[in-house]
């Protein structure tokens, strides 16, 4: 744990970071992100805003998608943390929606690509968007400048079908 | 050079990206990801101010905050070079680069003008707002059309940028003689690049006066003479590693600020230090330059051309002369007797702006290809058709023939599958529920270049390979092109061969940009392959009771971790054979691509694409869908379907964004963009995305690049905005000349 | 961010106590706002008071005519939420509407409602369905709540506890969103009740406001083509780099025809 200077003491907090059950120690204005990114080492989720526009930094928190920059950690007391790097199967088996990323090509410089996984995964769980106009909506708070939304969108849609076989 | 002869390859081949898993599995790490041990902070001020001088600097409350390490500013700025020449780099245009922290002026709102480092990120964050700085500002232009009158032709020429050809014929005489005229003023927002990784730089300072640096750009090499230049270092005490790059789209291909100001802290505090910029940040360094353009086209009543004048004023800073090719476009793409071409800038107390995706050619062509389709409404030709009619097979600007152009089959297989035969010419013709329709279309341009690149192959004898080269992946695919061709040489699967990128050790190579490096970085991995094959096949050939020791290098083939005569694949010798052979355990080349200059003096070289756009128009609230995009491409050989089709959905989607949403808006009284961040910068959504279709169009070229091919980065770009422009006037019967094409022009 | 300490109360009343107590603590609800703000330095809390753990705050309750929507209630909730959607579709789609999934995860309606942004959206619906708002302290009808920009009757250290929506006979909403942020431009809620019609408009003006000429268009005559014609002035209304007073007064117009036909 890196020291914060600016004072205040830490407040615990146990969290369940990809399946491990943590227990931390934070300042009360960490946000999920730096909690992550800084002292956690997990880069894979991305800032790409720091302000909830871009959903660089999505994570699965207690099954659902939120932007880890709008989330103070401590108020995710007791909570389940999924993040990018807690995708994969064991022994690094890709997660369907990782694997069909790839097939697709959905990303190309792969920066805002954890959260568009991270989002796609929870689209799947929600079970609301099943059209491809759905899904755009749907994949609307992440953002990616590349332009990868139609493959995207068909990396989904494959997803989608394999599910309902 | 002959091609390698390979019945399956993997060049031509949709493949998977090599990076893929990294990439999806968050294992990819970029530059403000790389740590160290006793890692610092740095946050930088900005001034407030767009011109003027800073009369006080007060950064004690800052020095006082917990954690703080020290405030840098040009107060105290470690000595670095005297002269602004020191801080060109090597893509930078004529005048006197920016140096930060240099002295007490300021030259642009957002200018850096402090650094304030601490043990963490939130430390310099809080200490950042503690410093007070006062200002005596002076008076400060930063609207184009207030300086339009003193606009003047760059006096030196930015390298590799072609400005416009001398006049050809009487263009204003053969105007106003033109039974058929069209004219109009065009304008282009200014636009930001907005990667999604912000700019950053982590210094790791390694002892020894050593740093090993990882900064976001499009060009390590390039990041490592400027620190180099500027800090009077060693270029051995500089490495640069940047494995991954979280789009660039032009941003990085010159060295920003925070590049500076990381590599100034950690030298002078003597340890590592991280320096990453805001997404409001990201609004303080390069742009797409706000520009205003003429077109007058004169026509005979089939549509024929007469007379092309277009010309561009765009926007520069004080500084600095950033050029791009503008207005080239027209005389290049259209048969023309009299064509008068002008490009000029203004001075604005802005930062340099430049190159952003396809720098130029979106801009000139949406002005040129609007301009076409109000020819053909005022002519009755079908759009397609009148740009059939005024085709040219050669480039008239410079009065060379083209290495290849295969654009009259985008305009038929892009119309073909776009249905465009059942088009009625007449605007608000179609409509649906609340939504007008309208179908429009335009063509695309861009240079296909080639660049002086190195790459070195090195083959193992456990039949693995790897191909390294300087040159940045930022999304492109270079990674996994790279890896193609070097498992094409040899015969393996693309796990066997392993590319290297984006470190200062590794092979020359420019920055990434101008669509150049597939064909540069290509052609340079397959020389330094050729080259380790001839090596491979001596050995092979010397073997004891050698197979092949009668047949010539041409009459085999490697496959499978063997070489074997073609005609007989039974006879054959294994690469670990032949190196024990030759008595090594690895084979390593290095080789150097060039363009031929033979070539380069006879032949233009252009990527070609024709565009075809549906748009659908909610009149009542002036909100435009792009619900379908056909973009045909003649790009040259296409070496991987699946991430050349992306690199050109990507630009299409940018497109979109320029046509309807992307604006950077200055305050002019302030001389400050006000909307710097994602909010209130329209960056297109998957929402703002619908069907999109890429065709290649084939296309034999031997003379753009040895490997013949043209390059994908900016293509894509380049048609969409006139097309989404010339749809929305099919849709709506409004010709907007003022991008982005926003609601409120719609509605107007 | 920035030094200030956290407390997580269990009960509306500890709450209220530890907002009372200091009047530079602020309460955090989804944090969707308050982030960004605290980020920027707009808000410089002594402490934050995490309104998470008091389980009265949450939920959807139908009692009798009237929804009752707890503070905590996030946007996903009043979306997914049975009731809402069988008394009141029109709340449930706005709920729809807001911002995207990331934000409808964590924000609140109680949050939503406190902030009163000009450009959210549920204070229409508060204003157009003629709800009240409860607080710890007392009930308050949304006629008296609303006091334009970011500002509501709610008195320092009040807190805001649900919001009761009468359920009306029919009621829609139409908004034109900002295409980047997704914030309202211009909307329309309107509402049939017992009580008589409502046409709220937000994002166009400073606050939430009613319409009275489609109000009265509609009381006679509930269909599209009554308010269709009614031109909304642009006086007083907001005009930034996403639209001008004009556009959004066109606006208005066109979301309360689309609103109208939305209601059914």
């Amino acid at each position: 744990m890196p020291d914060h200077p600016t004072g205040s003491d830490t407040l615990p907090l146990s969290l369940t970071v990809n399946g491990e059950a943590r227990q931390l120690r934070v300042a009360p204005w960490t946000t999920l992100l730096d909690l992550l990114r800084e002292d956690l080492g997990l880069i894979g989720t991305k800032k790409g805003c720091d302000h909830g526009q871009c959903g660089s930094c999505t994570v699965l928190l207690d099954g659902k998608r939120a932007n880890a920059c709008l989330v103070l950690a401590v108020v995710k007391e007791g909570s389940n943390v999924t993040t990018i790097e807690g995708l994969a199967g064991p022994g690094g088996a890709l997660h369907p929606m990782q694997a069909a990323f790839v097939e697709h090509d959905a990303f190309q410089c792969g920066y805002c690509t954890p959260g568009q996984i991270c989002s796609a995964v929870a689209l799947v769980e929600e079970g609301r968007a099943r059209t491809p106009d759905e899904i755009r909506e749907h994949m609307s708070g992440n953002i990616c400048r590349c332009g990868a939304y139609p493959n995207i969108v068909a990396a989904i849609e494959q997803v989608l079908a394999e599910n309902a076989r | 050079m002959s091609p390698i002869p390979n019945a399956e390859t993997h060049v031509g081949s949709p493949r998977s990206r090599v990076d893929g898993r990294a990439k999806v599995t968050g294992a990819a790490r970029y530059s403000g990801e790389f740590t160290a041990p006793d890692l610092a902070h740095g946050y930088v001020v900005n001034s407030t101010v767009a011109k003027g001088r800073i009369t006080r600097l007060d950064t004690a409350a800052a020095l006082a905050a917990p954690g703080v390490l020290e405030v840098f500013t040009h107060e105290n700025r470690p000595r670095t070079a005297w002269f602004s020449y020191n801080y060109q780099d090597e893509v930078g245009p004529p005048g006197s680069p920016f140096r930060p922290l240099y002295d007490d002026k300021v030259v642009y709102s957002g200018q850096p003008i402090a650094l304030v480092v601490a043990e963490t990120f939130e430390a310099a964050r809080g200490a950042a707002s503690l410093v007070r700085v006062s200002y005596e500002a002076e008076a400060h232009e930063t609207d184009l059309k207030n300086r339009m009158d003193e606009a003047y032709e760059p006096p030196k020429k930015r390298t590799g940028i072609s400005p416009p050809p001398k006049p050809r014929g009487d263009a204003r005489g053969a105007y106003a003689d033109a039974p058929v005229k069209v004219s109009g003023d065009y304008w282009a927002a200014y636009e930001h690049h907005n990667p999604m990784e912000p700019h950053a730089t982590t210094v790791v300072w390694e002892g020894g006066g050593k740093l090993l640096v990882h900064d976001k750009n499009q060009g390590v090499l390039n990041a490592q003479s400027y620190i180099a230049s500027v800090f009077g270092l060693g270029k051995g005490d500089v490495r640069v590693v940047t494995p991954f790059v979280g789009g660039g789209f032009g941003s990085g291909l010159r060295p920003q600020y925070q590049l500076f100001l990381a590599v100034m802290a950690a030298l002078e505090l003597r340890r590592s230090v991280r320096v990453v910029l805001t997404r409001d940040q990201m609004f303080t360094h390069v742009y797409r330059p706000n520009t205003f353009q003429t077109v007058r086209l004169g026509a005979n009543p089939d549509g024929a051309l007469r007379s092309i004048q277009q010309h561009a004023i765009a926007g520069t800073s004080q500084f600095e002369d950033h050029q791009e090719v503008v207005v080239n476009w027209a005389g290049t793409l259209y048969h023309c007797d009299n064509v008068e071409l002008t490009y000029k800038l203004a001075k604005l107390d802005t930062y340099t702006p430049g190159d952003m995706r396809a720098p130029g050619a979106p801009l000139g062509l949406f002005a040129t290809e609007s301009a076409m389709d109000e020819l053909a409404c005022a002519t009755g030709v079908d759009p397609v058709e009148i740009r059939l009619r005024n085709y040219t097979e050669k480039d008239e600007n410079e009065n060379k023939n083209f290495t290849s152009k295969e654009l009259r089959a985008c305009y038929q297989v892009g119309a073909e599958r776009f249905g465009w035969s059942k088009r009625n010419p007449e605007p608000r013709s179609m409509r649906e529920g609340r939504e007008l329709i309208g179908w429009g279309m335009a063509s695309g341009a861009w240079e296909a270049q080639m660049m002086k690149t190195s790459a070195r192959a090195t083959l193992t004898a456990d039949g693995k390979l790897e191909v390294a080269c300087a040159t940045a992946d930022i999304g492109t695919g270079t990674y996994t092109i790279l890896t193609q061709i070097g498992a094409d040489a040899f015969g393996l699967r693309m796990e066997d061969v392993t590319t290297k990128l984006g470190d200062t050790t590794l092979p020359y190579s420019p920055v990434q940009g101008g669509s150049w490096t597939a064909a540069s970085a290509g052609t340079a991995v397959q020389l330094a392959c050729e080259a380790v094959r001839e090596k491979l096949f001596k050995h092979a050939r010397k073997a004891s009771g050698s197979p092949l020791a009668d047949v010539k290098l041409d009459a085999v083939s490697f496959a499978d971790g063997r070489i074997e005569v073609t005609a007989d694949p039974s006879r054959f010798v294994r690469i670990a054979d032949a190196m024990r052979a030759g008595g090594v355990d690895r084979l390593e080349a290095e080789e150097t691509a060039k363009p031929s200059m033979i070539d380069q003096l006879r032949y233009t070289g252009y990527t070609h694409s024709a565009i075809f756009v549906e748009v659908r128009v909610d009149e009542e609230l002036g909100a435009v869908r792009v619900t379908r995009v056909v973009d045909a491409v003649a790009a040259g050989k296409i070496l991987n379907p699946k991430t050349a089709r992306s690199q050109v959905v990507g630009g299409i989607v940018w497109g979109i964004g320029m046509a309807l949403e992307e604006e950077t808006m200055p305050d002019h009284n302030l001389g400050r963009f006000m909307n710097h961040n994602y909010a209130e910068y329209h960056v297109p959504v998957n929402a703002d995305v619908q069907g999109i279709e890429v065709v290649f169009v084939d296309e034999h070229d031997t003379k753009v690049s040895p490997i013949g091919v043209k390059g994908l980065g900016e293509i894509g770009i380049v048609g969409t905005a006139a097309a989404i422009a010339n749809a929305i006037h099919h849709a709506t019967g409004k010709r907007v000349r003022d991008m982005p094409i926003t609601i409120d022009k719609v509605l107007g | 961010m920035y030094d200030f300490d956290y407390h997580k109360p269990s009960s509306v009343a500890d709450a209220v106590k530890l907002l009372s107590a200091d009047p530079d603590a602020r309460a955090i609800s989804g944090g969707q706002t308050l982030l960004p703000a605290l980020k920027h330095r707009l808000n410089r809390p002594t402490y934050l008071v995490d309104l998470s753990g008091i389980a009265e705050l949450r939920g959807v309750k139908r009692e009798g005519d009237k929804i009752t929507v707890g503070a905590m209630t996030r946007h996903i909730e009043v979306q997914n939420s049975p009731e809402v959607k069988s008394a009141i579709p029109a709340l449930a789609y706005m709920a729809t509407v807001i911002g995207d999934i990331q934000v409808r995860n964590r924000g609140t309606m109680g949050g939503s409602v406190a902030n009163n942004d000009p450009a959210a959206d549920y204070p229409s619906a508060v204003l157009g369905l003629g709800a009240t708002v409860v607080t710890d302290k007392r009930r308050i009808a949304a006629d008296d709540y609303f006091q334009g920009m970011f500002t509501t009757a709610l008195e320092p250290g009040e807190l805001l506890v649900a919001i009761e929506f009468p359920i009306p006979e029919k009621a829609g909403y139409a908004k034109m969103r900002n295409p980047a942020s997704r914030y309202v431009m211009a909307g329309v809620f309107v509402a049939k009740t017992k009580d008589g019609v409502r046409v709220v408009v937000n994002g166009a003006g400073p606050g939430v406001f009613r319409q009275t000429d489609m109000e009265q268009a509609l009381s006679a005559n509930w269909s599209p083509d009554a308010v269709a014609g009614i031109k909304q002035a642009s006086e007083g209304l907001n005009s930034d780099i996403h639209g001008s007073a004009e556009y959004r007064a066109h606006l208005v117009s066109v979301m309360a025809k689309r609103a109208v036909t939305d209601a059914g």
